[in-house]
């Protein structure tokens, strides 16, 4: 038994040395991604969703279309198999319902839902890990391509983590998993990505 | 005669004591002035409204508006100024400004109102649930449209808003949280504010609002220098180009009317003592003659004392009004001093004359006040014993003690009037004129409108009247709306006597003109109400029918069948009444502080409505409630209108009726009353009629002013009278010359005052007195030739 607690001891000691460690570790990497992601001016991109989640007995799969302009352009659009969307440009931005043809204005600091999925975009957009750190306790799972597991520092409600994986170049996320702490999960797979290529102010305005 | 020979036997003994005389007036005057040092006086305007109607209690509850004692700041930005910098100047501003003058500083709701409110406000529905609800979640819930609300959940959950509202969804598929959010409209207290940030925030973002609280009482006018200074101080500091903040509360007023009144006190003096002056020189002359002017000093101290005898504590406005009607004691003294100038031999004669007018005209004129002892306004009746004492005081001191500081023995005096030139054709040309003009002005009188505009009683600055307006442009009707309190012994009888009033009101009104509690807040007796009526709405046969559409269309959609278990679990679970501090804790604490109170024993609940005709009209048809009570400011002011009028009229009746009979008594000649009467009704007339003609509405000021030009005005009459009655002249012409010309230079120079107080009395005496001298000094003089002969 005391052997089985000084191991565990030990076990525990280096544990807790070594994660300091594995922070400064991924400084290297974080600092790599920020780099790629400054000279990011424009991304667009197509993408695919899945949701898995248990009030659905099957998988949910749609499709649609992402554009990001810095320094806080964001259109975000589902074209499968329902039409909705929206745009953002600094706080404001539009939504728009296709099935039902409505279509409503909102303001990220009066719309805290809108302002929590707006922050939540633009953050893995820019790669800001100043944000992110501040909010995710951050995990990377791998560099090549780099892949980072995002743990909310506080309760948020349904999340318990996030999986981002990025481009090989750096660049932009190529997938971003969303886990629920009731097992739920939703993977948007981001591809055709086009970088820094000029976006019509359109994109932007609905 | 009795009476010449008694007051000339008293001037005879008193003039063998004038120095203990002297002495005791002195010792009487100096303890007056202690005592009256000693005051404890009210500001409170209500001293000015009717008792017996609701005026008073009214001014209370307006008082209970939910910004009347609010500081409401408005930060103004440029264009080029981003909302996030105007919240962040905003948030720096509010940090800054000191807790001794601003001791609290809101900038939205208590709380974040977003988050949970929306679950929240879903989970005490069946508490809300309304008969109005029920029916239409009956009309709307068809199954097509059951359709479309399962479908835009499932669209909701695709989108990244889905992330969040997944479990939203699953307990709120039919979007029946729509329904709750929508009472929270009626808890709009600023209309047009938007949240941002959890600041309040105009639709065009130029604007941002704070509240803001104050120990400072309201007519604390150096309380409110400080509450300036502070803001602007702070404002300096933190503020950046192209953000201006400005701050409106009672205590601007209050400054801006010290202010205006100080500025006003510096132009009107100067221009008085001027006038005065300039009389003195041409028509006194004589240094003792200033002893004239101390009379009103005097009896001013003695007459506010006579007041705390009686009423505590004293009315400082009733004060204030009180030293203007005091004009009329220096008219006693000024026509001593001419009794006495014009004496030829014993000066005890010469008193002994003019005491009878002198009595006569303090008699009529106590007459005219002690009839404002019947007053419904408690704030004339300290003014009746005010004035009543303070004319008592003056006749003695006029009578008594003046006689023997004033200079006597015959002197040339420089006559005003030509004592003769009435007597020449012209004069009843002139009476011909006189009457003409009489019957024009009466005529005009008929149109004259009384204001019970409490505010036209005070100074509004453009400045502030321009932020008013602009405050009412930018965030709608922060002030003057109408206000229903429901009322009971405790929070639940006062919510049932709310949710009465809102049934009713919800029939004669838009929902969206209303600000109550009653869809948010039911008393528990309507919210088992409410509970019941959803358990049987939705065990009732549509409800059911709904529930299995609903199902039916989840399953075609690809919902699992536990999807939406949460929802129909919460159709039949019981839950427990919403509460105030369910509220308290969604962040709305301040909104329920300012309209469910407790004070005095009784709660209140406060519904806001538009203060508008329309809408007051439609009150009006609403069958009236008795634990409800109706206040607005339109009601108010013509609540307050009305009772001006009636207090007016039958003080003027009043007061006609007891002047004719003293004066009958007095003269036993009706012709001489008439003739007495001649410069109090040209006076009067005058007044109106020329008030009329300029539009000049007739405010609780010019009936003071009024009551004034009926003292001075009968005085002159009887003095005249008694003039030509005695066929002997104590220089009685010139007297009220004199007399007319320091009450014109000493009330009428106010006309030059910005202030509408001073104005007011101003205008009101300068065309009274205007009047009433000429008709006094030549049109009197004309009809007794006539009628006297």
């Amino acid at each position: 038994m005391r052997l089985f607690l000084a191991i565990t001891l030990l076990v525990l000691l280096v544990l807790l040395t070594c994660a300091p460690l594995f922070a400064a570790e991924a400084e290297p990497l974080f600092e790599r991604l920020e780099a790629a992601a400054t000279n990011v001016r424009t991304v667009t991109s197509a993408f695919t969703q899945e949701k898995r989640l248990a009030i659905f007995d099957e998988v949910l799969t749609s499709s649609g279309r992402f554009a990001f302009a810095k320094p806080d352009q964001l259109r975000w659009e589902l074209l499968e198999p329902v039409k909705t969307g929206f745009v953002l440009s600094g706080d404001r931005g539009r939504r728009w319902h296709g099935r039902a043809g409505t279509s409503e204005s909102f303001d990220i600091r009066s719309d805290p839902m809108m302002r929590i999925v707006a922050e939540q975009l633009l953050a893995w957009a820019r790669a800001d890990f100043g944000w992110l750190r501040e909010r995710y306790q951050l995990e990377v799972l791998g560099e090549n391509p780099a892949t980072l597991k995002l743990i909310p520092r506080t309760e948020v409600g349904f999340l318990d983590h996030l999986k981002i994986i990025f481009a090989a170049d750096d660049t932009h996320v190529q997938q971003v998993e969303m886990h629920e702490q009731d097992g739920d999960a939703t993977i948007i797979r981001f591809s055709d990505a086009i970088i820094n290529q000029p976006v019509p102010d359109e994109t932007f305005r609905n | 005669m009795l009476m010449d020979g008694l007051f000339a036997s008293l001037y005879r003994r008193l003039a063998r004591r004038r120095t203990l005389l002297l002495i005791i007036t002195l010792f009487l005057w100096l303890v007056s002035l202690a005592a009256f040092t000693r005051l404890e006086l009210e500001e409170n305007i209500a001293a000015m409204l009717p008792e017996s109607g609701t005026a008073s209690s009214d001014l209370r509850l307006l008082e209970r508006a939910p910004f009347a004692r609010k500081i409401i700041i408005d930060l103004t930005a440029d264009a080029s100024v981003s909302t996030d910098a105007l919240i962040q100047a905003a948030d720096r501003l509010a940090a800054e400004l000191p807790r001794e003058t601003f001791s609290r500083v809101v900038s939205g709701p208590d709380g974040e109102a977003g988050g949970n409110l929306v679950s929240a406000m879903l989970g005490v529905l069946p508490n809300l649930f309304s008969a109005a609800d029920a029916e239409r979640l009956s009309r709307e819930l068809t199954p097509s449209a059951v359709r479309e609300r399962v479908n835009d959940s499932y669209a909701a959950l695709l989108a990244p808003e889905g992330w969040a509202l997944k479990q939203l969804l699953r307990s709120d598929p039919l979007n029946l949280r729509q329904l709750a959010l929508e009472k929270l409209r009626y808890l709009r207290l600023v209309p047009n504010a938007q949240l941002s940030d959890n600041h309040f925030v105009s639709s065009d973002r130029r604007h941002l609002l704070l509240l803001a609280e104050t120990p400072l009482a309201v007519t604390d006018s150096a309380g409110a220098v400080a509450l300036e200074d502070d803001f602007s101080t702070a404002a300096r500091l933190v503020l950046p180009d192209g953000i201006k903040a400005t701050f409106l509360s009672g205590h601007r007023y209050t400054l801006a009317n010290a202010t205006a009144v100080k500025a006003d006190l510096w132009v009107v003096l100067g221009c008085s003592l001027s006038a005065i002056a300039a009389i003195f020189a041409i028509f006194l002359r004589r240094r003792q003659a200033l002893w004239v002017f101390l009379t009103p000093v005097l009896v001013l101290t003695t007459a506010a004392c006579a007041v705390a005898l009686v009423y505590q504590p004293v009315s400082a406005i009733t004060l204030g009004f009180g030293a203007v009607l005091l004009g009329i004691s220096v008219d006693f003294a000024i026509h001593v001093y001419y009794a006495l100038r014009h004496a030829v031999g014993d000066p005890a004669v010469a008193l002994g004359k003019v005491a009878r007018p002198l009595l006569f005209g303090g008699l009529t004129t106590i007459g005219g006040f002690a009839v404002l002892l019947l007053s419904d306004l408690p704030g004339q009746r300290q003014l009746a014993v005010f004035s009543v004492a303070g004319i008592v005081t003056a006749l003695l001191l006029s009578l008594l003690v003046l006689p023997h500081l004033l200079p006597s023995g015959a002197v040339q005096i420089i006559s005003a009037v030509p004592r003769r030139a009435d007597r020449k054709r012209g004069g009843w040309l002139l009476v011909t004129v006189w009457f003409v003009l009489l019957l024009l002005c009466g005529w005009q009188a008929r149109d004259i409108r009384f204001n019970g505009d409490l505010r036209a009683l005070s100074l509004t600055p453009p400045e502030l009247r321009q932020l008013e307006t602009q405050l009412a442009q930018t965030w709608g009707g922060l002030h003057g709306q109408a206000l229903v309190f429901s009322f009971g012994g405790g929070a639940e009888a006062a919510l049932a006597a709310n949710d009465r009033l809102f049934e009713r009101l919800q029939t004669a009104l838009p929902a969206e003109r209303l600000v109550s509690l009653a869809p948010l807040l039911p008393a528990l007796t309507s919210q088992a109400e409410n509970r019941q009526r959803w358990n049987d709405f939705w065990t009732g046969e549509h409800g059911q029918q709904i529930v299995a559409t609903l199902q039916e269309e989840a399953t075609r959609l690809g919902f699992s069948a536990q999807a939406f278990v949460p929802f129909t679990e919460r159709l039949t679970t019981a839950v427990a009444p919403v509460t105030l501090d369910f509220y308290r804790a969604a962040g709305f604490a301040d909104a329920f502080a300012a309209l469910l109170f407790t004070e005095d024993g009784v709660t209140r609940s406060l519904t806001l409505l538009p203060d508008s005709p329309p809408v007051l009209a439609a009150l009006t048809t609403i069958e009236s409630d008795p634990a409800t009570r109706l206040v607005s400011p339109t009601c108010f002011r013509s609540e307050i209108s009305a009772a001006i009028e009636d207090d007016f009229l039958r003080f003027i009746t009043l007061a006609a009726v007891l002047i004719v009979t003293l004066l009958l008594l007095l003269f036993r000649d009706l012709r001489k009353v008439v003739l007495a009467l001649v410069p109090v009704a040209s006076g009067l007339l005058g007044m109106f009629g020329v008030m009329a003609t300029l539009g000049v509405e007739f405010n609780l000021f010019n009936i003071i002013a009024t009551i004034l030009v009926i003292g001075l005005g009968v005085d002159y009459g009887i003095f005249m009278v008694c003039r030509e009655d005695e066929k002997s002249d104590l220089g009685t012409g010139q007297a009220v010359f004199v007399s007319g010309l320091t009450t014109l230079a000493g009330f009428g120079a106010l006309i030059l005052g910005q202030h509408p107080a001073l104005y007011s009395i101003g205008v009101s005496v300068l065309i009274g007195i205007s009047v009433a001298i000429p008709a006094a000094l030549l049109v009197v003089p004309v009809l007794s030739r006539r009628w006297l002969k």
